[in-house]
């Protein structure tokens, strides 16, 4: 198991620390349910180190990434993310979504998922070598380097006070690199996180090296900004609809079936999996994830497994679940067979052998 | 008096008796209350549900008196011994987050009256044994 570079302040500062994606990070700061309506109500950051960090460079790496992303990155201009972008085998099954930065011209940056790391790694390296790119270069530098996101809609105070005079004028998914912080150069700030920024309110993101993001850390604990941990983050990110990779879909799923259609685009062509993509879009696909909003005061944490039911049938499967502190109520996503994917009726959930009523909806839940 | 010692980050109350589930035993006189520790909590994380035993019923030890579900695990309390279930703690259930907030208090899960003889329960000493033995660190 790997340690996040930051694992002695999360020690220090309370961090209860579990495993994650092979990496060794905090679950909580003591107190989820305050972690979370902090990132609501007011800020808390997450130290998100144990995402995995590639730098990609070269004069072609932009056509080398337009081919083995389903996303249209012509779309993404410079200075700014790309928002989730996919990784898709020859089959169309996802690998991973992954979050892309157009630096400059011959220079990107990528944030993948802690458990994709090295898939993410080998599978980039493989086309690589496979579509020619030779003179592209990946780097991974996941272990030099830190992320922080800043949650809430205090946020951009608190990078006022840090000192970052940039962020005010930064937009939804744009960054500025090369910023001065705490009298070191990070290597970007974003307007970004997963916490449901879009919907809600709107974070930051920081990539610095791991001294320089130390300091931040302990600078943010200093401005009496609150730590939290990935079970907020896992609540958040849930109840903003954010589909976790290896647990909302895999290799195994394809981004039709998953309706993931942010992180792709169809009218791209040419990219590895596009034809399985296009001809499963074409004939149809027999699932399809819905999210399911639980009565109000429901307290439960519907399982991955736990089998959906419409008209008394077993028509679909959880993949995650959570109780809502912020909305009282449970929340989940799942997969059903397309012909029972009645969006806006009812399902029942089976949680422990007990049926739960809930309404098929279309995330967010906030 | 030092009322609570520390194993890492768990808090291990000096003025209880503990089983090798990770419940607590507040025992005076014929009553004993029944809590999980701090251990539990803090590997259970968030704890977003309680099911509790009806009170006024007879439970054997080992018996299922609670049920509690976290975002991580569901997990069963059982009773640390044979005895009458005098009271269970019904503000758990729309509170369910006093389990991780105050454990050793508020967070208490029922009261017992002893039928039978007290069984042999662990001391604060062995049960922050039994967490370093578990944790890997002696």
């Amino acid at each position: 198991m790997r340690e996040v570079p930051l694992v002695e302040l999360h020690r220090r500062y309370g961090g209860s620390l579990g495993e994650f994606g092979g990496w060794l990070t905090s679950f909580d700061f003591g107190d989820p349910v305050a972690e979370h309506l902090a990132v609501r109500n007011a800020v808390a950051f997450f130290d998100v180190s144990h995402m995995g960090r590639f730098v990609v460079r070269g004069r072609r790496v932009f056509e080398f990434l337009q081919k083995v992303f389903a996303k249209d990155l012509s779309k993404v201009k410079e200075g700014y993310m790309s928002g989730p972008a996919l990784l898709l085998n020859e089959a169309a099954g996802m690998i991973d979504d992954v979050m892309l930065y157009r630096v400059k011209e011959d220079l990107w940056y990528a944030v993948v998922n802690a458990p994709r790391i090295s898939r993410d790694f080998e599978w980039l390296s493989t086309w690589r070598g496979r579509l020619g790119f030779s003179d592209v270069e990946i780097e991974d530098v996941t272990s030099s380097t830190t992320l922080i996101a800043i949650q809430g809609p205090k946020s951009l105070e608190v990078l006022e006070g840090l000192g970052v005079k940039e962020a005010g004028s930064l937009r939804i998914l744009q960054f500025v690199e090369d910023v001065e912080v705490l009298g070191g150069r990070v290597t970007l700030v974003s307007r970004s996180g997963w916490t449901g920024e879009e919907v809600r309110s709107h974070g930051f993101e920081i990539w610095a090296p791991v001294e320089l993001g130390w300091r931040i850390f302990e600078k943010l604990v200093e401005l009496g900004v609150r730590p939290a941990g990935l079970i907020a983050r896992d609540t958040l990110r849930l109840e903003a609809g954010y589909l976790l990779s290896g647990v909302d879909f895999d290799e195994s799923t394809n981004p039709v079936e998953a309706r993931y259609w942010m992180a792709f685009d169809l009218d791209k062509r040419g990219y590895v999996g596009y034809e399985k993509l296009e001809e499963r879009y074409r004939e149809g696909v027999d699932r399809v994830r819905v999210g399911l909003r639980f009565k109000k005061g429901v307290r439960l944490v519907p399982r991955r497994g736990d089998p959906i039911l419409v008209g008394g049938r077993e028509v679909g499967y959880v993949t995650s679940g959570t109780y809502s502190m912020y909305l009282e109520r449970a929340a989940a996503m799942g997969y059903v067979s397309s012909r029972y994917a009645y969006l806006g009726g009812t399902a029942y959930v089976s949680c422990r052998g007990r049926l739960y009523e809930a309404k098929i909806v279309e995330p967010p839940f906030i | 008096m030092l009322v609570r010692t520390r194993v890492g980050e768990y808090l291990v109350r000096e003025d209880l008796y503990y089983t090798d589930t990770d419940e607590w035993v507040r025992v005076s006189g014929d009553e004993a209350v029944v809590g999980i520790t701090d251990y539990a909590q803090k590997k259970l994380k968030y704890i977003v549900s309680v099911e509790l035993s009806s009170a006024g019923r007879e439970v054997r030890r080992g018996e299922v008196i609670a049920t509690l579900e976290s975002v991580k695990a569901i997990a069963d309390v059982y009773s640390p011994l044979d005895g009458l279930l005098l009271e269970v703690n019904e503000a758990l259930v729309t509170s369910p987050d006093m389990l991780n907030k105050d454990p050793y208090g508020a967070g208490w899960i029922a009261k017992l009256r002893v039928t039978g003889s007290l069984p042999k329960l662990m001391s604060p000493e062995e049960y922050a044994d039994y967490i370093r033995k578990r944790e890997g660190s002696g």
